[in-house]
């Protein structure tokens, strides 16, 4: 016998009326499922029923006045592929690219990435520094809000009991960096990870990953680097302050002395990075 | 599972799904009910890259995959070598390269370059080709002759 039952509903009615038909922990919610068929393996979840958003409409990609619409469902491969991404969210593509392997990311979606919330996600880090919202569906309809708010800690996000991330809105293009460090490249994860961007008004975003409990915003740090292309000395005094601001912790991946040293190259490589031609 | 999509295509026969468990995934249905046990098994967690198969063209880890997520699809495995140009290509240069020690891992790795031939069409670089690899893992290491093999697909070595 199965030990869950697979739904599969057609309209986002159906699905937002799957998740009200028993209680939270009964239900897994299945895009991709990379994240979530580990958990079942390992009885982090042991749900009798589970969701699968296959059938909703959402493996979309539109570009609409300058900003980009992810539908949570859509592959990330289908991100990386997109031409437009590559050249206009430099930083995003790198981030796409990062996770897992090939084979991983034709199945791995935006949407999983956000509801396991990782520590470790690649794809946070660069969605802070793009000011990116997501679009959450539920029995009361529907409601938006920053990345930085929706991500709590690992596992823990805003999102409601009866609710389902349908996108992710980025509101315009920009100038923007990912780096990481792994043990190896593919099928690792990041010990530490750097995002910047350059928003619209020349104004920088900064953010660390990699580091428990979540990724952060540096306020701070972005301050130091100014507006437009900072000099030397103000890249290395944004750099200084990253080292001495963020709150960093060991863990198996790395210790702190180690992310310290890598928080500081790291942001000074990000930032010099941005503007030039991406690379594969 | 209900639903108008009941069935999966394998190597071009058709695999009614009716009988198959919600949970059961597409690796199992691959070895065990179908007894087509060139799909590999290495580590069921994603990381090895041994049970890659293409599914409408494109590769995917058949371990974290559910059989029923994939109704509607084609899906190819090693098997089906012969009616598939790009597995077809990729094997040969396996061969000609001598790019196999045990082999547990090659299914997988030929499976993951015919998804890039397909996807990035016949002229894919070596570089586009090796970047297609780096999920999947050889426990013999033999990655140089993987490497080789991956340069005579592409007409260039990397
Ligand atoms: C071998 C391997 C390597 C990996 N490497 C990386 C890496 O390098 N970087 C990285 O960031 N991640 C990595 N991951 C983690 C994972 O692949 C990503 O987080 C992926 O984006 C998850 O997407 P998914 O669609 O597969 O999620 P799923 O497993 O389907 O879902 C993940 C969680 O989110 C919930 N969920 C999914 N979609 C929605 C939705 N629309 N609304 C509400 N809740 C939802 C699910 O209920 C579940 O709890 C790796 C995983 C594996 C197995
Ligand atoms: S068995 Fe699927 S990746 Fe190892
Ligand atoms: S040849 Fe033995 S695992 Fe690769």
């Amino acid at each position: 016998m199965a030990a869950f039952e697979l739904v599969a509903p057609r309209s986002v009615d159906e699905a937002v009326a799957a998740l009200r038909g028993g209680p939270r922990t009964e239900i897994g919610v299945l895009a991709g499922g990379t994240d979530l068929l580990l958990d079942l393996d390992e009885g982090r979840a042991e749900p009798t029923r589970v969701l699968s958003l296959r059938r909703l409409p959402w493996r979309t990609l539109d570009w609409a006045a300058g900003s980009l619409t992810i539908g949570s469902t859509l592959p990330l491969r289908a991100l990386e592929d997109d031409p437009d991404v590559r050249q206009r969210l430099p930083g995003l593509w790198q981030a796409v690219r990062a996770v897992g392997s090939v084979a991983l990311r034709h199945r791995a979606t935006l949407g999983g990435n956000l509801g396991r919330a990782a520590p470790a996600s690649d794809l946070i880090p660069v969605l802070l520094t793009l000011d990116a919202e997501v679009e959450l569906v539920g029995p009361d309809g529907a409601r938006r809000m920053l990345v930085d708010r929706f991500v709590r800690a690992s596992r823990r996000t805003e999102l409601g009991p009866h609710e389902l991330i349908r996108s992710v809105r980025i509101p315009e293009p920009r100038r923007s960096a990912y780096l990481w460090q792994r043990v190896r490249p593919a099928n690792d994860i990041s010990q530490l990870a750097v995002a910047v961007a350059r928003a619209g008004d020349e104004s920088w975003r900064v953010a660390v990953g990699g580091i428990p409990p979540r990724a952060t915003l540096l306020p701070d740090v972005a301050e130091e680097l100014g507006r437009a292309d900072p000099d030397d000395r103000r890249v290395a005094r944004a750099a200084d302050r990253a080292q001495r601001d963020v709150a960093i912790v060991a863990d198996r991946r790395a210790s702190e002395e180690y992310r310290r040293r890598l928080v500081g190259t790291m942001l000074r490589r990000a930032v010099r990075a941005v503007g030039q031609e991406v690379r594969a | 599972m209900s639903g108008a999509e009941v069935s999966i295509r394998v190597n071009g026969s058709p695999v009614p799904l009716e009988t198959v468990p919600d949970d059961e995934r597409l690796l199992d249905t691959l070895r065990w009910r179908l007894g087509l046990t060139g799909t590999k098994e290495g580590c069921r967690t994603g990381d090895c890259g041994a049970c890659t198969v293409l599914v409408d063209g494109r590769s995917v880890l058949a371990c974290l995959t559910l059989a029923h997520e994939v109704a509607g699809s084609e899906v190819r495995t090693i098997e089906s070598a012969g009616p598939d140009p790009e597995v077809d290509r990729v094997r040969h240069a396996f061969e000609s390269a001598g790019a196999l020690q045990c082999g547990y891992c090659t299914p997988g790795f030929v499976l993951a370059l015919a998804g890039l031939l397909k996807e990035r069409g016949p002229g894919a670089t070596a570089d586009e080709l090796l970047e297609g690899l780096q999920g999947n893992l050889c426990r013999c290491t033999g990655y140089a002759s993987i490497v080789r093999a991956v340069g005579l697909i592409a007409g260039a070595p990397p």
